[in-house]
């Protein structure tokens, strides 16, 4: 087969894989006190290190802005900088990213694991659905933390673009809030809860889908963990830019 | 808090081995070539699926802020700017380490676990020369080659959803582009990749080399690798702004 068959045949796999988790999440009570277990793991999982990372960028933000606006004399425009960058696109796809690295991969290796030691087949033989059982709590579980943890990011990012504004940059600490203020609406925060909420279901689906048919042997989960990280962080690239378009362009 | 001690101070040891063993004779040529060329092709579609993206959306926000000040000729002086300096050295870095730090250290971590490096050891054969070092190398090389291949992509997404979708002129933006860039910025992403692959390599390596406890392991290897490397370089990158670009410099 060429690649291009097989990259269609995988595609064609992920369509039916969905298909049949959609009817096994709707055909099925809801597993709720999984999603909690589920959404409490993956939020608390997470959340050091996207505090440290969306730290950094908040300050590598204000850095940058002031340097690309020094040249124009736009020292004015750091705030509405950070505030655009940082709220609308910076945050959702740092934590879409973040997240498939943590969240994301761990799926796709338990699931993998649970694959090749025929764990799920296991599932299946005591007549429990293994989609129902092992991706629904993880999907809901996900769609419950991932609009907080940006929330909680897009604070922490202009938390420390104004913090490094004052003391590194010497900027004026009001006025780059009021520039924030000025550029930035309750809608932004909407639009980027709406932007996590569909990063969560394709980090999860495709985490979950590379787990689920996970080739065999240890190199396999490797192989298996590897794909699910870099397939969910370019869709979610790629899908970004066109909810872009669609939410502000 | 002692064990984290004792393992930073691991890694620690095992990075010195390796930085050693690369700049002392005798070099595995032909593997290093063979992963750099393995890992160029491997890395290559998603950096450039995910820089262009980006670069269509700075595009996209860009324009609206330039327009509120008619200033549309300064966009892709900004494109550029932000392409060269900070959004093409850090995302490639992290597809970089998404794909190629976590394959490596999934293949490190099944030969790990089946042994097999402790088998080139009973032969006398360095494992750190003959399977870490070549790694590193063809990482640490490819990542600023894969920076240069993200920035030409991110300028070209910026050119699409600039002149193509959104119509602006195609003169103004190729007149304008290289305006604010300076060969500085060429080579401060150079150093800033550099940096980032060195990083990634290493972490990739010591988390494969160390992995235990069969197919779970490697799993556990790759989600670590990711992890902490994309924390690490996130983090070494605002200092190096900071220092290659930022307020001081």
């Amino acid at each position: 087969m060429s690649a291009i068959t097989r990259f269609l045949a995988r595609v064609g796999a992920f369509g039916l894989f969905v298909a049949a988790f959609a009817r096994a999440t709707v055909t099925h009570r809801p597993p709720v006190e999984r999603t909690f277990e589920e959404a409490y793991r993956i939020g608390v999982q997470s959340l050091p290190i996207l505090i440290i990372v969306n730290i950094f960028v908040g300050t590598n933000l204000a850095v940058q802005g002031n340097n690309a606006f020094e040249q124009l004399g736009g020292q004015s425009m750091v705030g509405t900088f950070v505030a655009l960058a940082g709220v609308r696109e910076m945050a959702p796809i740092m934590v879409a990213s973040m997240v498939a690295a943590k969240a994301g991969t761990e799926m796709a290796s338990q699931i993998a694991v649970m694959r090749i030691q025929e764990q799920i087949d296991a599932l299946e033989v005591m007549a429990i659905n293994p989609l129902w059982f092992l991706v629904t709590p993880r999907l809901l579980g996900i769609l419950l933390v991932l609009p907080g943890l940006t929330m909680i990011s897009v604070a922490l990012m202009l938390a420390s673009a104004w913090f490094v504004a004052i003391v590194q940059l010497g900027l004026n600490g009001s006025d780059f809030l009021a520039q924030c203020a000025e550029i930035t609406h309750g809608a932004d925060l909407v639009y980027g809860a709406i932007k996590a909420f569909v990063f969560a279901i394709i980090i999860c689906l495709v985490s979950c889908f590379f787990g689920y048919t996970s080739p065999k042997g240890p190199a396999g989960v490797g192989r298996a963990t590897n794909a699910a990280v870099v397939v969910s962080a370019v869709v979610c690239a790629i899908l970004n830019y066109l909810m872009s378009e669609l939410l502000y362009g | 808090m002692i064990t984290r001690l004792a393992t930073l101070g691991r890694f620690g040891t095992f990075s010195a081995q390796v930085m050693w063993r690369t700049v002392t004779p005798y070099w595995e040529v032909d593997a290093t070539a063979t992963h750099l060329w393995a890992l160029w092709w491997r890395c290559l579609l998603p950096v450039l699926a995910t820089t262009t993206p980006l670069g269509m959306v700075m595009a996209l926000q860009g324009l609206q802020i330039f327009d509120l000040y008619g200033a549309q000729r300064l966009l892709s002086p900004l494109v550029s700017v932000a392409t060269f300096r900070e959004l093409s050295p850090v995302l490639a870095s992290v597809l970089v380490a998404a794909q190629g730090g976590s394959s490596f250290a999934a293949e490190l971590g099944a030969m790990k676990i089946s042994e097999e490096l402790d088998a080139t050891e009973v032969m006398a054969i360095d494992p750190i020369r003959v399977h870490v070092v070549p790694r590193f190398l063809a990482i640490l090389i490819a990542c600023p080659l894969l920076n240069l291949a993200g920035s030409l992509g991110g300028i070209f997404g910026g050119f699409v959803s600039a002149v193509v979708l959104k119509g602006e002129t195609a003169g103004i933006y190729w007149a304008n582009l290289w305006q604010m860039t300076r060969v500085s910025d060429l080579f401060g992403g150079f150093v800033k990749t550099l940096a980032f692959g060195a990083i990634i390599g290493l972490v990739a390596c010591w988390f494969g080399t160390e992995a235990k406890g069969g197919a779970p392991g490697v799993g556990r290897a790759v989600n670590d690798t990711v992890v902490y490397a994309c924390t690490a370089f996130i983090v070494v990158n605002y200092f190096l702004t900071s220092a290659l670009f930022g307020a001081i410099g």
